[in-house]
């Protein structure tokens, strides 16, 4: 559990940082987050790791995706 | 104001980074006073990490599902397509009501009192909120009406809000609003040991909101009955509230009357 989470946090913090594909990065650090909170408890190896990376993931690919939608639709969301 | 914010050659989104930085700082607060009460702050990430999951998927899913007519389906596969959906438009009340839902059932699974945290920590709601809509005023959207009185504001030509005229700065307003919101909760919670800090909040927000509407100016907002949706959503806010606190007061004095009649024949 911890090693998941710690793999699902790297690859959304890939993701997040990729400014097309940041949505990418929030779908797979809540999973994360998820598996290192239970691994943490649980005392598993690499889950605070896990944790910590999969919540930095979530802070930097929201700062970038997270638009208000009143903007998203004046812009045309499928345009 | 301002859509970005430049750090260097490094641009973020205003908006974006405004909400994080709410949601961080009111994640910061919990996690200290969970620290001071010796509680387990895992629990809280849990509920929150499901919250989230359950918001975005209930929130975007609903977006789909309104739209699905404009949608053009047979381009879904392709790259830019798909990021353009996925990237664009969320239907709010979609995503609050799948996320209640998670967290409720990541409370049971994980044997979690959901209630205790969301009366203990209600007051970080409004708190983060109120950075999300100064977001809203660095981004220009939900910009107010046409205004020349005390605080108007006037956008610049590159934000969202029309530039060059001056209007009613209903971001910041709403802003304060929720400001003072959280700070009567806290105020409660310290001095007097209050348990309806949430039908409270939802009392208050939806009054806030209801005469904010008015002074909202950025979308054509369909009026039923006199009353665009927001403000009905506000009005079943408020009735909502006030219907659990009763039920709620109800409940406690029924259950003061059985423990008087049980006493004593002790």
């Amino acid at each position: 559990m911890g090693v998941a989470s710690l793999v699902l946090g790297i690859i959304a913090l890939v993701f997040g940082l990729i400014p097309v594909v940041d949505w990418i990065g929030i779908i797979l650090s809540i999973p994360g987050i998820i598996l290192g909170a239970i691994g943490k408890k649980k005392g598993m190896s690499c889950a605070t790791a896990g944790l910590v990376i999969s919540i930095i993931a979530l802070v930097l690919s929201s700062i970038l995706y997270i638009a208000c939608i009143a903007c998203a639709s004046a812009a045309g969301a499928f345009n | 104001m301002h859509p970005f914010i430049h750090f260097g050659s490094l641009s973020l989104p205003g908006y974006g980074l405004s909400i994080t930085f709410g949601a961080v700082l009111a994640n910061v607060i919990a996690a200290l006073m969970i620290r001071k009460r010796g509680e387990d702050w895992l629990d809280l990430i849990l509920l929150e990490a499901y919250g989230l999951g359950g918001a975005f998927l209930g929130a975007k899913l609903l977006f789909l599902l309104v739209n699905i007519q404009k949608i053009d389906w047979s381009r879904i596969f392709e790259k830019e397509y798909f990021s353009g959906v996925m990237r664009g438009g969320f239907v709010f009340y979609g995503g609050l009501i799948l996320a209640i839902i998670a967290v409720f059932a990541a409370a049971h699974f994980h044997k979690i009192d959901a209630m205790r945290y969301f009366r203990e920590y209600t007051f970080l709601l409004p708190f983060a909120h109120a950075f999300g809509r100064i977001g809203c005023f660095m981004a220009g959207c939900c910009y107010g009406v046409p205004y020349d009185g005390r605080f108007a504001v006037t956008f610049p030509e590159d934000s969202f809000a029309p530039s060059g005229i001056s209007l009613f700065p209903s971001q910041p307003a709403e802003s304060v609003c929720l400001f003072i919101i959280s700070a009567i909760i806290l105020i409660l919670q310290l001095t007097v040991s209050f348990r309806y800090s949430l039908e409270l909040y939802v009392f208050l927000y939806g009054i806030c909101r209801f005469f904010l509407e008015r002074f909202r100016g950025d979308t054509d907002r369909g009026l039923y009955f006199g009353l665009s949706t927001s403000q009905w959503i506000a009005v079943l806010m408020v009735t909502a509230s006030v219907i659990f606190y009763l039920y709620d007061r109800k409940k406690i004095s029924s259950e003061e009357k059985e423990q008087d009649c049980v006493c004593p024949s002790l």
